[in-house]
């Protein structure tokens, strides 16, 4: 029994961290008041250039460059939806496309392969020896640097967004954009700062999954954790430890699904496999029509902001 | 008619545009003329090939037809789901699940019903229509009633329906019987009398479900341009609270609207099946649903803008599997697709751009 | 001394500003008056670096300055208290008043300095306001003095106050004329943008008049100039600018709408009667149910209790269908919102409403010669110019957008018309035409209901009317039977 909860609590805090720094991402950037649905493609891009950099270069250089990639695709968006002022979904979504093309294009044209990428060196693990046989105890180690970077990476955000100058003003510009210009604040640049860190963070939460959880991007990846990691935003009501905390229970949940297939293949039985994975969007869509109406999203989501408009 | 033209102007740009960035891009890496050689064969395989002719005679252009008919239908109808459901303001992101679960039931009503043939495929797919309908409306109604906006919920919905079918019942209980030792991914495979009849025997892939796609496209167009109902929908999308004052059922009318979107990404779906695969496959490769929303835009919601680009990107994309021969990966065409959407969400640039062109001229 | 020198603006084809120079001394109240896009806040935004200005200059003290952001303004010590508060609703009021120019300790947020400047600014301005307190769930007279807080947290010596009493109740306007002359008196000068009369000439000491992007008048002191002239000044010419009073409401007219103890989500047993031939008029401060009873009345709100009469006959319930059946008018408070569809063409907006009956349709299909028709008819009818009916209805003026509205609504014999802010954002001479309408269909039968929360509307053009507060009647009163006071009061709620 107490194995079992090692390895649950083992593998949730594998597989929690590319959603954690994606839905942590998002978080930010729509707090900001612009709609992110392309993290699915800015998680692909820190997927791919993470797991192609670190051939050439160590893994943890890899991965800042993932966060790159992953910034540069929100660069894109960023470009569209505030300077352009096109429709944020719209952006979001052709950015996916091009992603999802993009990545099979560019993994047979630099790896010809149509599956996966040269392995590279994983990122290292932090053991502690012996330490990590403990039940438990033991399951908080043997984790690569990004597990922990993810912990703290929304209570950073929450932090930032309370006590940070640069916080107040998200909070203000994702609910009131012409009070944020009235005092002066160029809205653009703010919001642009925002999106940039959202496909940082992206970036790395794909990088994860290319250098820490295997040693290879696959041509699937993210195979959907952006879109969940959208919904572990809405589910966390648009705030960085919301978000983060949604994304963990997705994690759990996934996690707990592994583990009893294999240690009580009866239940598997009774509640199929597809079924328990369909389980954290439908739970998603019962908690939206629950709590109803906009359920905590800012104010100016989605709307450009055009100063001189008459 | 000028007006009509800028109007279509950013759409055509946006694809030239990306045409020719794809093209420089290979030229860079391989060369002018292998990039010339491959943009041929690209088109050779999208819409004909008139050096064959001697050896192929009319399958010269039939066969490719086939091909590019087969991939551009698909591309209408979730195209045509998602433009109708922009019509009455809604982001149908869904059209992917809508199309996942009409395909299920197509398949299961191709294998399992016992009806004359012809028939058969008619009520496969009306009902694989309604599944997709019934689908769409979920999220619908979690709009009207509960406030939940549709990006997220049809995101979910889409998740929710591929775990669901391909992830429990496609492998699971729908599974086809095993024939001797062949195990099979996938449902059994729908009976004759319910495939879609290829249009040209064996040769082309040309099936009915073209002729479908292009008449939903024109049953549409006429529904949206001159029915009360029509007019409609078009004001619910404009500006509902003008709508509501002026008497229209919002609530209806969106949900309605909704279960059309859904119905047609079912319908791609049972295409997919009775046309093509006649089997749900064990999985459904393509996102047919997201490329829907690329068709809906570069089309700007228009029936007939919606063929037009699922016909030229159809094409292309039976073209790409010549390109691997040119050593450049199939999914060339959907990047230059993606490329394309890109640009014409940056819309507000181009019309900046002709602007000026246009006071200028 | 502040100085805009040949200040020209335009937005596409529009002009807004046409050179215009205007000076303005330390201590001065100055009030800017001129009628809806005249050009007041476009002047304003120039000042406050929200606007760049296509022609001219701004000099502080001789010197030439370019605002090209609030913030340069700002600097210069000018403050801004917009028309449409420029407050986040989320935040509370010590954050709102913060924004832009946050006190950092150690690079950090520092909260509780930000704090005690609200505090001590509140306490400067004889203000009462809790610096925790959110500011979505602050009264709209404190969230007001909110934004004056801002402009004073920001060492502001140039407080521009944008039609400011548009959303207050005359005791709250008071309490706020009171104040500013107070920091006008300390030192600070003080611009009024206003095109109400009585409270420019009874607080400016100098009144700068605007028309159609021009300036007439730079230099009038109220002692010596009359509500007459500014109007003739504002308008331009010798206009009739009032309104006929109506043949009154005959005895024993019939009853078009009886409301006994109506309660609804935002209204409170409210009971009210309209005649035909008989205009009420609905005072009341902004958010006090006014919008609720408009609801209600064309459909879009149900009831809960209380008893619905029109025409004689008791409802249990209306649709907004139903309404166009039974002959109820209706022209919303924000007809872009409401009314019409900007990206529809003039013909389409013309039939929205009737879209599905003749001559708009033919079954179920739409009749495109018919519609066309009729449009064409309606617009030399209403006088709505250009006659293009396919023309996208965006591209006409507001006021031939309003036209066409009042027009449309009134088309055919309407029993019952309900009429909300409806000369809002119109010229004067606009107003003038759109009471005159609605007087019109007065005459001819029919009941009319007009909200408006300009009192002097409701007082010019109402046989009678009715006070709402806090969803509840309180006060209904013939013509000339009570006095502004006395309505002020009713409108809070406060008994005498």
């Amino acid at each position: 029994m107490l194995e079992f909860f090692h390895t649950l609590l083992f593998s949730t805090l594998e597989a929690a961290p590319p959603l954690v720094f994606a839905a942590v991402g998002a978080s930010l950037c729509e707090r900001a008041g612009v709609v992110n649905v392309g993290v699915e493609g800015m998680m692909r891009a820190g997927a791919f250039a993470a797991a192609a950099a670190a051939l050439v270069m160590p893994t943890p250089l890899g991965v800042v460059v993932g966060a790159l990639a992953g910034a540069s695709l929100a660069a894109v968006h960023g470009l569209l939806c505030i300077r352009l002022r096109s429709d944020q979904v719209v952006s979001g979504m052709a950015l996916n496309l091009v992603m999802l093309a993009l990545g099979t294009f560019l993994l047979e044209a630099v790896f010809h392969s149509s599956s996966g990428s040269t392995p590279i060196t994983q990122l290292s693990r932090l053991s502690l020896g012996s330490i990590d046989a403990v039940p438990l105890l033991g399951a908080l180690f043997n984790h690569s640097a990004l597990t922990y970077l993810a912990v703290l990476a929304p209570l950073l955000a929450h932090w930032a967004l309370k006590h940070t100058r640069w916080g107040l003003r998200v909070r203000a510009v994702g609910e009131q954009p012409q009070a944020v210009a009235a005092v002066g604040i160029p809205v653009g640049t703010l919001r642009f700062s925002a999106v940039l860190l959202s496909g940082a963070l992206a970036g790395v939460g794909g990088a994860v999954l290319s250098t820490a959880t295997l040693d290879h991007f696959e041509h699937h990846m993210p195979s959907g954790l952006g879109f969940m990691a959208v919904a572990a935003m809405v589910f966390g009501r648009w705030t960085p430890l919301g978000a983060a905390g949604a994304a963990t229970f997705f994690a759990l949940a996934d996690s707990l699904r592994i583990g009893l297939a294999s240690s009580a293949p009866s239940l598997a039985q009774l509640v199929p496999g597809g079924v328990q994975l369909a389980l954290p969007y439908a739970l998603t869509l019962l908690v939206l029509a629950v709590q109803g109406q906009r359920g905590g999203a800012p104010a100016a989501l989605g709307q450009s902001f055009d100063l001189e408009r008459r | 008619m000028k007006n009509r033209l800028l109007a279509i102007a950013p759409s055509v740009l946006a694809v030239a545009l990306a045409m020719l960035l794809g093209f420089v891009v290979v030229a860079l890496t391989k060369g002018v003329s292998e990039a010339a050689g491959a943009f041929a064969s690209m088109f050779a395989g999208a819409f004909g090939e008139p050096s064959r002719v001697d050896e192929l005679g009319v399958f010269a252009f039939l066969r490719p037809w086939g091909e590019s008919a087969t991939k551009a239908t698909l591309l209408t109808l979730t195209g045509l789901s998602v433009a109708v459901a922009f019509r009455v303001g809604l982001f149908n992101i869904g059209a992917q699940g809508q199309l996942v679960v009409g395909a299920l039931v197509a398949a299961l009503a191709g294998a399992h019903l016992a009806l004359p043939a012809g028939l058969h495929a008619v009520v496969a797919l009306g009902l694989a229509a309604v599944a997709g309908g019934a689908w769409a409306s979920l999220a619908a109604w979690l709009k009207v009633r509960r406030g939940v906006h549709e990006v997220i919920s049809t995101i979910m919905l889409n998740w929710v329906a591929l775990r669901l079918v391909e992830g429990w019942l496609v492998p699971g209980p729908a599974r086809a019987q095993v024939e001797g030792n062949n195990s099979i991914n996938g449902t059994d495979q729908v009976l004759p009398g319910a495939e879609l009849p290829n249009l040209f025997g064996e040769s082309s892939r040309l099936n009915a479900g073209f002729l479908l796609a292009v008449g939903v496209a024109l049953a549409l167009l006429f529904f949206l341009q001159r029915s009360v109902r029509g007019f409609e929908w078009k004001v619910a999308g404009l500006n509902p609270h003008a709508a509501k004052a002026a008497g229209v059922p919002l609530e209806r009318t969106v949900v309605q609207a909704m279960a059309v979107a859904g119905a047609c990404a079912g319908l791609a779906g049972a295409v997919l099946v009775l046309g093509t695969e006649h089997r749900y496959p064990g999985t459904i490769s393509a996102p047919w649903g997201f490329d829907g929303i690329a068709m809906a835009l570069l089309g700007q919601g228009h029936p007939l803008g919606v063929l037009a680009s699922a016909v030229w990107f159809g094409a292309l994309r039976a073209g790409g599997t010549r390109l691997q021969l040119a050593g450049i990966h199939k999914s060339f065409p959907e990047l230059i697709q993606g490329v394309a959407l890109v640009l014409v969400a940056a819309r507000a640039a181009w019309e900046r751009l002709l602007a000026r062109a246009v006071r200028r001229a | 001394m502040i100085a805009l020198e040949h200040i020209s603006k335009r937005f596409g084809s529009c002009v807004a500003l046409d050179d215009v120079s205007l000076t303005l001394s330390p201590g001065e109240r100055l009030a800017v008056v001129g009628e809806n896009g005249a050009g007041k806040s476009s002047l304003m935004n120039v000042l406050y670096g929200l606007y760049q200005p296509d022609v001219g200059q701004v000099r502080f003290g001789g010197e030439t300055v370019r605002l090209s952001s609030p913030k340069d303004a700002v600097r210069r010590g000018i403050g801004m208290v917009h028309q449409h508060f420029a407050l986040v609703p989320t935040l509370t009021v010590a954050e709102n008043v913060m924004l832009g120019h946050e006190p950092l300790r150690r690079g950090l947020l520092d909260a509780r300095a930000a704090r005690e400047e609200v505090v001590r600014a509140a306490k400067a301005a004889g203000f009462a306001l809790d610096p925790d307190a959110t500011v979505g769930g602050l009264t709209v007279g404190s969230q007001q003095k909110v934004e004056i807080l801002k402009a004073l947290a920001r060492g502001a010596k140039t407080l521009i106050l944008d039609e400011p009493t548009a959303v207050l109740t005359p005791q709250e306007a008071d309490e706020l004329f009171a104040s500013a002359r107070a920091l006008s008196e300390q030192g600070t000068s003080v611009v009024l943008i206003s095109h109400k009369l009585a409270e420019v000439l009874a607080f400016a000491t100098r009144i700068a008049v605007l028309r159609r992007g021009k300036l007439v008048r730079a230099d009038l002191e109220p002692a010596k100039t009359s509500p007459a002239e500014l109007a003739a000044l504002m308008v331009g010419e010798g206009v009739a600018l009032d309104v006929p009073t109506g043949s009154g409401v005959a005895a024993g007219a019939k009853e078009v709408l009886r409301l006994e103890r109506l309660e609804a989500k935002g209204l409170a047993r409210v009971s009210l009667t309209v005649r035909a031939g008989e205009v009420v008029g609905i005072a009341g401060v902004d958010g006090n149910g006014q919008r609720e009873l408009a609801e209600v009345l064309t459909g879009a709100r149900p009831w809960t209790a209380g008893t619905f009469t029109l025409l004689g006959q008791q409802r249990s319930a209306l649709t907004p269908a139903d309404c166009h059946a039974l002959g109820i008018a209706h022209v919303p408070e924000d007809r872009l919102r409401d009314a019409v569809v900007k990206d529809l063409t003039v013909e389409e907006n013309v039939a929205l409403g009737r879209h599905g009956a003749a001559p708009n349709a033919r079954g179920p299909w739409v009749d495109v010669a018919g519609r066309h028709a009729n449009a064409v008819t309606l617009m030399e009818a209403s006088d709505v110019r250009p006659r293009e009916p396919l023309l996208r209805l965006g591209e006409l003026s507001g006021g031939n957008q309003q036209k066409l509205v009042v027009g449309r609504e009134l088309q055919g014999t309407p029993t019952l018309v309900v009429a909300v802010q409806p000369t809002r954002g119109l010229d004067l001479l606009a107003v003038a035409e759109v009471r005159r309408r609605l007087r019109q269909v007065a005459d001819a039968g029919a009941g009319v209901l007009v909200v408006s929360l300009d009192l002097d509307e409701v007082r010019a053009l109402a046989d009678t009317i009715v006070v709402l507060a806090h969803g509840r009647v309180t006060g209904t009163f013939a013509r000339g039977e009570a006095d502004e006071r006395e309505l002020g009061r009713r409108m809070l709620a406060v008994s005498a």
